[in-house]
Protein backbone atom coordinates (compact mmCIF):
# COMPACT_ATOMS: atom_id res chain seq x y z
CA UNK A 1 0.00 0.00 0.00
CA UNK A 2 1.21 3.54 -0.76
CA UNK A 3 0.76 5.73 2.29
CA UNK A 4 1.31 9.45 2.74
CA UNK A 5 1.70 10.76 6.28
CA UNK A 6 1.50 14.47 7.04
CA UNK A 7 3.30 15.50 10.21
CA UNK A 8 6.46 13.91 11.56
CA UNK A 9 5.93 14.49 15.25
CA UNK A 10 6.00 11.71 17.82
CA UNK A 11 2.87 10.02 16.53
CA UNK A 12 3.62 10.69 12.85
CA UNK A 13 7.17 9.36 13.01
CA UNK A 14 6.22 6.28 15.04
CA UNK A 15 3.32 5.50 12.70
CA UNK A 16 5.54 6.01 9.65
CA UNK A 17 8.22 3.68 10.92
CA UNK A 18 5.63 1.09 11.89
CA UNK A 19 3.87 1.00 8.51
CA UNK A 20 7.24 1.06 6.70
CA UNK A 21 8.31 -1.88 8.85
CA UNK A 22 5.16 -3.70 7.82
CA UNK A 23 6.29 -3.45 4.21
CA UNK A 24 4.23 -0.49 3.02
CA UNK A 25 5.60 2.30 0.91
CA UNK A 26 5.55 5.49 3.00
CA UNK A 27 6.18 9.17 2.35
CA UNK A 28 6.32 11.51 5.35
CA UNK A 29 5.63 15.20 4.86
CA UNK A 30 6.60 17.89 7.33
CA UNK A 31 7.16 21.63 7.05
CA UNK A 32 10.18 21.41 9.36
CA UNK A 33 13.10 19.26 8.18
CA UNK A 34 14.36 19.01 11.77
CA UNK A 35 11.35 16.88 12.65
CA UNK A 36 12.67 14.00 10.53
CA UNK A 37 15.23 13.34 13.28
CA UNK A 38 12.48 11.40 15.02
CA UNK A 39 12.49 8.75 12.32
CA UNK A 40 14.57 5.70 13.24
CA UNK A 41 17.89 5.11 11.51
CA UNK A 42 17.37 2.83 8.55
CA UNK A 43 13.86 4.18 7.93
CA UNK A 44 12.83 2.84 4.55
CA UNK A 45 10.32 5.49 3.57
CA UNK A 46 10.61 8.86 1.84
CA UNK A 47 10.94 12.18 3.66
CA UNK A 48 9.69 15.35 2.07
CA UNK A 49 9.78 18.93 3.36
CA UNK A 50 6.51 20.63 2.53
CA UNK A 51 3.08 21.78 3.63
CA UNK A 52 0.51 19.03 3.27
CA UNK A 53 -2.33 21.51 2.92
CA UNK A 54 -0.87 22.61 -0.42
CA UNK A 55 -1.82 20.58 -3.47
CA UNK A 56 1.65 20.62 -5.00
CA UNK A 57 3.35 19.14 -1.96
CA UNK A 58 0.72 16.45 -1.72
CA UNK A 59 1.35 15.65 -5.37
CA UNK A 60 5.11 15.59 -4.80
CA UNK A 61 4.46 13.13 -1.97
CA UNK A 62 2.61 10.85 -4.36
CA UNK A 63 -0.95 11.53 -3.26
CA UNK A 64 -2.29 10.49 -6.68
CA UNK A 65 -0.99 6.95 -6.21
CA UNK A 66 -1.73 6.75 -2.48
CA UNK A 67 -4.23 4.31 -1.00
CA UNK A 68 -4.07 5.97 2.39
CA UNK A 69 -3.46 9.44 3.83
CA UNK A 70 -2.91 10.18 7.50
CA UNK A 71 -2.98 13.75 8.86
CA UNK A 72 -1.07 13.78 12.14
CA UNK A 73 0.15 17.34 12.69
CA UNK A 74 -0.57 19.34 15.86
CA UNK A 75 -3.14 21.49 14.09
CA UNK A 76 -6.73 20.25 13.94
CA UNK A 77 -7.73 22.56 11.12
CA UNK A 78 -4.60 21.83 9.11
CA UNK A 79 -5.29 18.12 9.48
CA UNK A 80 -8.93 18.50 8.50
CA UNK A 81 -8.14 20.70 5.48
CA UNK A 82 -5.41 18.38 4.16
CA UNK A 83 -7.59 15.31 4.74
CA UNK A 84 -10.48 16.80 2.84
CA UNK A 85 -8.19 17.72 -0.06
CA UNK A 86 -6.91 14.12 -0.08
CA UNK A 87 -10.41 12.70 0.08
CA UNK A 88 -12.35 14.98 -2.24
CA UNK A 89 -9.77 16.22 -4.73
CA UNK A 90 -7.41 13.22 -4.96
CA UNK A 91 -9.94 10.52 -4.06
CA UNK A 92 -7.64 8.72 -1.64
CA UNK A 93 -9.68 5.73 -0.40
CA UNK A 94 -8.59 5.76 3.27
CA UNK A 95 -8.12 9.07 5.05
CA UNK A 96 -7.30 9.19 8.76
CA UNK A 97 -7.36 12.48 10.65
CA UNK A 98 -6.17 13.33 14.12
CA UNK A 99 -8.42 15.96 15.67
CA UNK A 100 -7.69 17.01 19.26
CA UNK A 101 -11.00 18.81 19.68
CA UNK A 102 -13.61 16.09 20.33
CA UNK A 103 -16.40 18.23 18.89
CA UNK A 104 -14.64 18.73 15.59
CA UNK A 105 -13.62 15.06 15.58
CA UNK A 106 -17.28 14.14 15.80
CA UNK A 107 -18.52 16.66 13.23
CA UNK A 108 -15.93 15.72 10.63
CA UNK A 109 -16.36 12.04 11.40
CA UNK A 110 -19.98 12.48 10.38
CA UNK A 111 -18.83 14.30 7.25
CA UNK A 112 -16.86 11.26 6.14
CA UNK A 113 -13.34 11.46 7.60
CA UNK A 114 -11.97 8.72 9.80
CA UNK A 115 -11.21 10.98 12.73
CA UNK A 116 -9.82 10.11 16.12
CA UNK A 117 -9.42 12.35 19.12
CA UNK A 118 -6.39 11.92 21.39
CA UNK A 119 -8.30 14.05 23.92
CA UNK A 120 -11.06 11.48 24.26
CA UNK A 121 -8.60 8.60 24.25
CA UNK A 122 -6.38 10.37 26.80
CA UNK A 123 -9.29 11.11 29.11
CA UNK A 124 -10.36 7.50 29.11
CA UNK A 125 -6.83 6.30 29.76
CA UNK A 126 -6.37 8.75 32.62
CA UNK A 127 -9.62 7.54 34.14
CA UNK A 128 -8.65 3.91 33.73
CA UNK A 129 -5.20 4.53 35.18
CA UNK A 130 -6.73 6.22 38.21
CA UNK A 131 -9.59 3.86 38.97
CA UNK A 132 -8.41 0.75 37.18
CA UNK A 133 -11.98 0.27 36.08
CA UNK A 134 -13.47 -0.12 32.66
CA UNK A 135 -12.73 3.18 30.98
CA UNK A 136 -16.26 3.73 29.80
CA UNK A 137 -17.79 3.74 33.30
CA UNK A 138 -19.03 7.19 33.97
CA UNK A 139 -16.45 8.98 31.89
CA UNK A 140 -17.84 12.16 30.59
CA UNK A 141 -16.11 13.17 27.43
CA UNK A 142 -17.21 16.15 25.39
CA UNK A 143 -18.58 15.48 21.99
CA UNK A 144 -19.54 11.85 22.48
CA UNK B 1 -29.73 39.86 10.28
CA UNK B 2 -27.14 38.35 12.60
CA UNK B 3 -23.70 38.16 11.00
CA UNK B 4 -20.59 36.53 12.45
CA UNK B 5 -17.20 37.49 11.06
CA UNK B 6 -14.31 35.12 11.77
CA UNK B 7 -10.94 36.86 11.73
CA UNK B 8 -10.19 40.43 12.76
CA UNK B 9 -7.34 41.19 10.38
CA UNK B 10 -7.49 44.02 7.87
CA UNK B 11 -10.28 42.36 5.91
CA UNK B 12 -12.31 41.43 9.00
CA UNK B 13 -11.95 44.87 10.52
CA UNK B 14 -12.97 46.63 7.32
CA UNK B 15 -15.91 44.31 6.91
CA UNK B 16 -17.03 44.85 10.50
CA UNK B 17 -16.91 48.62 10.06
CA UNK B 18 -19.05 48.43 6.94
CA UNK B 19 -21.55 46.00 8.41
CA UNK B 20 -21.78 47.92 11.65
CA UNK B 21 -22.95 50.97 9.73
CA UNK B 22 -25.90 49.09 8.27
CA UNK B 23 -29.19 49.33 10.13
CA UNK B 24 -30.87 46.22 11.58
CA UNK B 25 -27.70 44.16 11.56
CA UNK B 26 -26.09 42.54 14.53
CA UNK B 27 -22.42 41.83 13.98
CA UNK B 28 -19.87 39.87 15.99
CA UNK B 29 -16.19 39.65 15.10
CA UNK B 30 -14.17 36.73 16.41
CA UNK B 31 -10.44 37.24 16.69
CA UNK B 32 -7.92 34.74 17.95
CA UNK B 33 -5.04 37.00 19.03
CA UNK B 34 -5.29 38.79 22.35
CA UNK B 35 -3.47 41.98 21.35
CA UNK B 36 -5.40 42.37 18.16
CA UNK B 37 -8.68 41.81 20.00
CA UNK B 38 -7.89 44.71 22.35
CA UNK B 39 -7.07 46.98 19.41
CA UNK B 40 -10.32 46.08 17.70
CA UNK B 41 -12.34 46.53 20.89
CA UNK B 42 -11.07 50.10 21.21
CA UNK B 43 -12.46 50.80 17.78
CA UNK B 44 -15.49 48.54 17.49
CA UNK B 45 -16.53 47.94 21.07
CA UNK B 46 -18.20 44.90 22.58
CA UNK B 47 -18.92 43.25 19.24
CA UNK B 48 -15.37 41.89 19.22
CA UNK B 49 -14.95 38.51 20.91
CA UNK B 50 -11.67 36.82 21.54
CA UNK B 51 -11.47 33.16 20.63
CA UNK B 52 -11.07 30.41 18.08
CA UNK B 53 -13.81 30.72 15.48
CA UNK B 54 -13.51 27.08 14.50
CA UNK B 55 -14.27 25.85 18.01
CA UNK B 56 -17.77 24.60 18.73
CA UNK B 57 -17.90 25.92 22.30
CA UNK B 58 -16.88 29.43 21.27
CA UNK B 59 -19.32 29.47 18.36
CA UNK B 60 -22.01 28.22 20.72
CA UNK B 61 -21.26 31.03 23.19
CA UNK B 62 -21.82 33.73 20.57
CA UNK B 63 -25.14 32.20 19.51
CA UNK B 64 -24.15 30.77 16.16
CA UNK B 65 -27.37 28.76 16.16
CA UNK B 66 -29.36 31.90 15.36
CA UNK B 67 -26.76 33.31 12.97
CA UNK B 68 -27.96 34.14 9.44
CA UNK B 69 -24.58 34.55 7.81
CA UNK B 70 -21.07 33.53 8.76
CA UNK B 71 -18.13 35.13 6.95
CA UNK B 72 -14.67 33.60 7.50
CA UNK B 73 -11.87 35.95 6.47
CA UNK B 74 -8.75 34.84 8.33
CA UNK B 75 -5.61 34.47 6.22
CA UNK B 76 -5.68 30.71 6.71
CA UNK B 77 -7.65 28.50 4.34
CA UNK B 78 -7.96 25.72 6.90
CA UNK B 79 -9.50 27.99 9.55
CA UNK B 80 -11.89 29.55 7.05
CA UNK B 81 -13.08 26.25 5.62
CA UNK B 82 -13.53 24.57 8.99
CA UNK B 83 -15.34 27.58 10.49
CA UNK B 84 -17.81 27.48 7.60
CA UNK B 85 -18.27 23.71 7.78
CA UNK B 86 -18.84 23.74 11.52
CA UNK B 87 -21.28 26.65 11.12
CA UNK B 88 -23.13 24.90 8.33
CA UNK B 89 -23.23 21.34 9.58
CA UNK B 90 -23.33 21.76 13.34
CA UNK B 91 -25.23 25.03 13.70
CA UNK B 92 -27.24 24.97 10.47
CA UNK B 93 -26.17 28.48 9.51
CA UNK B 94 -28.01 29.13 6.23
CA UNK B 95 -25.25 31.01 4.46
CA UNK B 96 -21.46 30.91 4.69
CA UNK B 97 -18.81 32.91 2.88
CA UNK B 98 -15.10 32.09 2.99
CA UNK B 99 -12.00 33.89 1.91
CA UNK B 100 -9.68 31.56 0.00
CA UNK B 101 -5.95 32.17 -0.12
CA UNK B 102 -4.91 29.33 -2.41
CA UNK B 103 -7.01 29.50 -5.60
CA UNK B 104 -6.66 25.71 -5.87
CA UNK B 105 -8.85 25.41 -2.77
CA UNK B 106 -11.83 27.21 -4.27
CA UNK B 107 -13.22 24.05 -5.82
CA UNK B 108 -12.87 22.12 -2.56
CA UNK B 109 -14.65 24.84 -0.58
CA UNK B 110 -17.60 24.82 -3.00
CA UNK B 111 -17.65 21.03 -3.04
CA UNK B 112 -17.86 21.01 0.76
CA UNK B 113 -20.80 23.37 0.90
CA UNK B 114 -19.31 26.83 1.40
CA UNK B 115 -21.85 29.06 -0.34
CA UNK B 116 -19.50 31.75 -1.56
CA UNK B 117 -15.73 31.93 -1.93
CA UNK B 118 -13.71 35.11 -2.19
CA UNK B 119 -10.27 34.72 -3.69
CA UNK B 120 -7.94 37.67 -3.33
CA UNK B 121 -5.54 36.12 -5.82
CA UNK B 122 -8.29 35.79 -8.38
CA UNK B 123 -9.50 39.35 -7.82
CA UNK B 124 -5.97 40.69 -8.21
CA UNK B 125 -5.47 38.67 -11.38
CA UNK B 126 -8.75 39.95 -12.82
CA UNK B 127 -7.76 43.54 -12.07
CA UNK B 128 -4.36 43.17 -13.66
CA UNK B 129 -5.94 41.43 -16.63
CA UNK B 130 -8.30 44.39 -17.00
CA UNK B 131 -5.40 46.80 -17.39
CA UNK B 132 -3.66 44.76 -20.08
CA UNK B 133 -4.28 46.04 -23.62
CA UNK B 134 -4.95 42.55 -24.94
CA UNK B 135 -7.44 41.71 -22.21
CA UNK B 136 -10.74 40.48 -23.48
CA UNK B 137 -13.49 39.45 -21.13
CA UNK B 138 -12.95 40.10 -17.43
CA UNK B 139 -15.34 38.30 -15.06
CA UNK B 140 -16.30 40.72 -12.31
CA UNK B 141 -18.84 38.90 -10.16
CA UNK B 142 -20.61 35.55 -10.25
CA UNK B 143 -24.32 35.92 -9.51
CA UNK B 144 -25.09 33.47 -6.80
CA UNK B 145 -26.76 30.27 -7.93
CA UNK B 146 -28.01 31.58 -11.27
CA UNK B 147 -25.15 30.43 -13.50
CA UNK B 148 -24.80 34.03 -14.60
CA UNK B 149 -21.96 36.46 -14.07
CA UNK B 150 -21.22 40.11 -14.57
CA UNK B 151 -18.39 40.71 -17.04
CA UNK B 152 -16.43 43.68 -18.28
CA UNK B 153 -15.26 43.93 -21.88
CA UNK B 154 -14.15 46.47 -24.46
CA UNK B 155 -15.49 46.75 -27.99
CA UNK B 156 -12.60 46.00 -30.35
CA UNK B 157 -12.48 48.15 -33.50
CA UNK B 158 -12.74 45.29 -35.98
CA UNK B 159 -14.99 42.98 -34.01
CA UNK B 160 -18.21 41.65 -35.55
CA UNK B 161 -20.25 43.69 -33.07
CA UNK B 162 -18.52 47.01 -33.68
CA UNK B 163 -20.77 49.51 -35.48
CA UNK B 164 -23.85 47.37 -34.90
CA UNK B 165 -26.93 48.15 -32.86
CA UNK B 166 -27.43 45.93 -29.81
CA UNK B 167 -30.64 44.38 -31.19
CA UNK B 168 -28.66 43.17 -34.20
CA UNK B 169 -26.23 41.18 -32.08
CA UNK B 170 -26.60 37.47 -31.56
CA UNK B 171 -25.72 37.47 -27.89
CA UNK B 172 -25.49 34.22 -25.95
CA UNK B 173 -28.80 33.74 -24.14
CA UNK B 174 -29.71 34.91 -21.57
CA UNK B 175 -27.56 38.03 -21.74
CA UNK B 176 -28.08 41.66 -20.94
CA UNK B 177 -25.82 44.56 -21.80
CA UNK B 178 -26.43 46.64 -18.71
CA UNK B 179 -24.09 49.57 -19.09
CA UNK B 180 -21.91 51.15 -21.72
CA UNK B 181 -19.14 53.59 -20.92
CA UNK B 182 -18.22 55.58 -24.01
CA UNK B 183 -14.52 56.27 -24.74
CA UNK B 184 -14.99 59.82 -23.45
CA UNK B 185 -16.10 58.42 -20.09
CA UNK B 186 -19.87 58.96 -20.43
CA UNK B 187 -21.86 56.12 -18.91
CA UNK B 188 -25.02 55.14 -20.74
CA UNK B 189 -27.84 52.68 -20.17
CA UNK B 190 -28.17 51.18 -23.63
CA UNK B 191 -31.34 50.39 -25.58
CA UNK B 192 -31.68 47.95 -28.46
CA UNK B 193 -30.88 50.78 -30.87
CA UNK B 194 -27.63 51.80 -29.18
CA UNK B 195 -24.78 51.34 -31.66
CA UNK B 196 -21.54 49.91 -30.28
CA UNK B 197 -18.49 52.01 -31.01
CA UNK B 198 -14.84 51.06 -30.90
CA UNK B 199 -13.44 51.48 -27.41
CA UNK B 200 -16.80 51.27 -25.66
CA UNK B 201 -16.57 49.54 -22.30
CA UNK B 202 -19.43 47.17 -21.68
CA UNK B 203 -20.71 45.78 -18.41
CA UNK B 204 -22.93 42.80 -19.17
CA UNK B 205 -24.72 39.97 -17.43
CA UNK B 206 -24.10 36.70 -19.26
CA UNK B 207 -24.04 32.94 -18.67
CA UNK B 208 -20.81 31.85 -16.96
CA UNK B 209 -19.87 29.63 -19.91
CA UNK B 210 -20.53 32.27 -22.59
CA UNK B 211 -17.12 33.93 -22.38
CA UNK B 212 -15.77 32.48 -25.65
CA UNK B 213 -18.87 33.59 -27.62
CA UNK B 214 -18.73 37.09 -26.18
CA UNK B 215 -15.03 37.34 -26.84
CA UNK B 216 -15.52 36.31 -30.47
CA UNK B 217 -18.43 38.69 -30.97
CA UNK B 218 -17.25 41.83 -29.22
CA UNK B 219 -13.70 41.65 -28.00
CA UNK B 220 -11.84 40.11 -30.95
CA UNK B 221 -11.06 41.64 -34.32
CA UNK B 222 -12.98 39.77 -37.00
CA UNK B 223 -10.09 37.70 -38.32
CA UNK B 224 -12.38 35.24 -40.03
CA UNK B 225 -13.47 37.89 -42.43
CA UNK B 226 -9.87 38.84 -43.10
CA UNK B 227 -8.98 35.23 -43.77
CA UNK B 228 -11.91 34.85 -46.13
CA UNK B 229 -10.72 37.97 -47.88
CA UNK B 230 -7.27 36.48 -48.27
CA UNK B 231 -8.77 33.35 -49.79
CA UNK B 232 -10.74 35.42 -52.25
CA UNK B 233 -7.55 37.18 -53.27
CA UNK B 234 -5.83 33.86 -53.82
CA UNK B 235 -8.51 32.70 -56.19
Amino acid sequence: MNIVIMGCGRVGSATASRVAGAGHSVTVLDTDPYSFRRLPTGFEGQQLVGDGTRHRFLEDAGIREAQAFLALTQGDNRNILASQIAQHIYRVPAVVTRVYDPYRAEIFGKLGLRTFSPTNAGTEMAWAALFGASASDGVSTAGT
Amino acid sequence: MYIIVIGGGRVGRGLALELQALPDHEVVVIERADGRTKELRDELGEMVVRGDGTEVALLESVGTGRCDLLIAVTNNDGHNLIACQVAKHHFNVPRTIARVDDPLNERLFRLLGVDETISAARAVMAQIEATLPEHTVVPLLPLHGSGLQIVDLHVQPDSPACGKAIHELELPQPSLISLIVRPDGTPQIPTGDTVLQPGDEIIAVTPEDAEPQLRALIATPDTQELETGAEDDAR
